[in-house]
């Protein structure tokens, strides 16, 4: 290790890393960020001129840069889009995480015949992939003239078993002592749940909520399927008409107005992931890990 | 009143004490049942009417005509089914092994607890949080043929322009890049689990036996992550099987049939064709597949514990 320099060494030294360590975080890191750096090059698309994307020079930052594309994509109906989306992935996010909570609750807390029958089906059904049921379920909600409703978005969302399991998974160790003392004071059994037990189950709520906001908001085939009117598309469906490629697409507007429109899209995921990492590492690797 | 009539404590006033085996929540049904009907009617309904429906001749205007076997016999003849289990064999191909090992090298890289490593942490985890939308638009725009960033950089090896997407012979593998760079998060995260797992002590023995980073990797990680290794490569292979949305946002699965999946052309045969029957069977032969790989890896996983 002589042939580096002290300040080097005991940079590595202190973070007990060695002379092979440096090149493989050199590396890995710059692995990384090329891993990221698609998202990078569709927002400095989205800030170019479209006469400055169809060239052969690459420039990561753009010479000069217009909100024009932002602009463009509002000729479209993306703030219908938009608001579908939110209604969509917030009502069904808070009914399937509160659902959740209670079921999850029960199942851990509660004793009543049938109980376990009841978690063994919620936990096979994990193997029907929602593809199979998909086309039937179409045709009964055109059946049921729900075609391109809110109801047909939201309700067959709902029955996640994955916010079910995350809560289970909690009060299966949540100490009996607080709910004994409760109960002593005559709390019932409605009570103890919503104004003691869920106000402690913070963590598998903030995961539950967080990954089940963008698995709704990132929803594709079933909103694709069910929304058969332009003004009932979600983001993800009416964006994804955007693409400006041959085949069957129509060749809406150039590569900067599609970046800016994924741009929209992708931002509050990207947020919410950034900013919640822990919980959506936590919940997605507990999720599947330990069923 | 004397002390003794009172007990010690108040008896609850739902009648038996929290451990009590004996004791009944009926409240539990009522609890269960918020989340039991919709799952019950969205979720478990829709298979069993959709057996039915696999078995009739049915479009959006009209009404069922029962025909039997003739959707699997059709099926079995399709030309297209063929073409969407072949293709989704090839995605496997490319798709599973890529995001299996490029997972675990990465989950070995920032399982180091380099400076940095929680960074990239969440950059390697990112795209597995976005909409396959933005997968799609993303890589259509990196994969065009003149002006995509992929061919620039190809260019310095002296590669010639690649038609990703538009020529019958590259879509396929287009279509792949995309998905391993979306999929590749979820490996990846259950891979840095396991290792974090890994009882630190044993590394601690073998760095004092001497053992190299090749010998710890063999004699120690591998091992230790057989049961997440077999689990990321089943998780990985079903949702190749069920490979959709990039597919349509980013090819229709063209040129020609060239990038078609099966849950393409069931959608195909459903909504463009309105042959909802026929859609229902081609989905039931998908999920038998998809069915024996789930309980092949079950099998496998419990072998193990």
């Amino acid at each position: 290790m002589n042939f580096l320099p002290n300040r080097l060494r005991n940079w590595l030294d202190e973070r007990r890393m060695t002379a092979i360590d440096l090149p493989i975080w050199l590396i890995g890191m710059a692995v990384a960020f090329a891993w990221f750096a698609p998202f990078v090059w569709m927002v400095s698309t989205s800030l170019k001129y479209p006469s400055d994307v169809m060239t052969q020079d690459i420039e990561w930052l753009p010479h000069r840069v217009t909100l024009n594309n932002y602009i463009k994509v509002f000729d479209y109906p993306i703030v219908r889009w938009g608001l579908n989306s939110i209604i969509q992935a917030v009502t069904s996010t808070a009914l399937s995480v509160l659902f959740g909570a209670m079921a999850g609750y029960a199942l851990a807390r509660l004793r009543f015949p049938g109980r376990d029958a009841l978690f063994a089906i919620f936990l096979a059904s994990l193997m029907i992939p929602t593809e199979v049921s998909i086309i039937p379920m179409l045709l009964g909600v055109i059946k049921l003239g729900w075609a391109s409703s809110y109801q047909a978005l939201i309700l067959p969302t709902i029955g996640n078993v994955f916010s079910v399991y995350i809560f289970r998974q909690f009060f299966l160790s949540f100490p009996k002592e607080i709910e004994e003392a409760a109960r002593v004071d005559g709390a019932g059994p409605l009570r103890l749940f919503f104004l003691i037990a869920l106000p402690l189950a913070r963590a598998p709520a903030i995961a539950a909520t967080v990954i089940l906001f963008t698995l709704n908001w990132n929803n594709f085939l079933w909103p694709l399927l069910v929304t058969f009117d332009e003004s009932m598309k979600t983001l993800p469906v009416g964006i994804a008409a955007f693409t400006p490629v041959v085949g069957t697409h129509t060749q809406l507007e150039g590569f900067s107005v599609a970046m800016a429109a994924v741009t929209i899209l992708s931002v509050p995921s990207l947020l919410l992931f950034f900013f919640l990492q822990r919980y959506f590492i936590q919940g997605i690797s507990q999720g599947s890990l330990k069923q | 009143m004397s002390s003794a009539t009172l007990p010690a404590k108040m008896p609850p006033r739902w009648g038996h004490r929290i451990d009590d085996d004996r004791r009944v929540d009926f409240v539990g049904y009522l609890f269960v049942a918020f989340f039991s009907v919709p799952f019950f009617l969205f979720n478990i309904l829709p298979v069993f009417f959709g057996i039915y429906v696999g078995f009739t001749r049915w479009s959006i205007i009209g009404s069922p005509r029962w025909v039997g076997l003739d959707n699997f016999t059709q099926a079995f003849n399709d030309r297209w089914v063929w073409v969407g289990f072949e293709n989704v064999l090839l995605y496997g191909l490319l798709i599973v092994p890529s995001v299996t090992v490029l997972g675990l090298v990465f989950a070995l890289f920032v399982n180091r607890g380099y400076p940095l490593s929680g960074l990239a942490r969440a950059l390697f985890f990112a795209p597995n949080v976005v909409s396959a939308t933005v997968i799609g638009l993303v890589w259509v725009w990196l994969l065009d043929t003149q002006y995509g960033l992929v061919n620039h950089y190809f260019s310095f090896f002296g590669v010639g322009a690649i038609p990703w997407l538009t020529s019958t012979q590259w879509s396929l593998v287009g279509v792949s890049i995309a998905s391993v760079w979306w999929d590749l998060g979820l490996a990846f995260v259950l891979f840095l689990a396991a290792l974090q797992d890994i009882p630190s002590d044993l590394t601690e023995a073998a760095l004092v036996d001497g053992a190299g980073p090749w010998a710890r990797l063999r004699f120690i990680i591998l091992p230790h992550l057989r049961p997440v290794l077999s689990m990321v490569v089943t998780l990985q292979l079903i949702s190749t099987l069920r490979i959709f949305s990039q597919v349509y946002v980013m090819t229709n699965g063209g040129p020609g049939v060239s990038s078609q999946s099966p849950i393409y052309y069931v959608y195909q045969v459903a909504i463009v064709r309105n042959l909802f029957g026929y859609a229902s069977a081609i989905a039931m032969l998908l999920f038998i597949g998809i069915l024996m790989l789930t309980l092949l890896q079950r099998f496998i996983l419990s072998e193990r514990a």
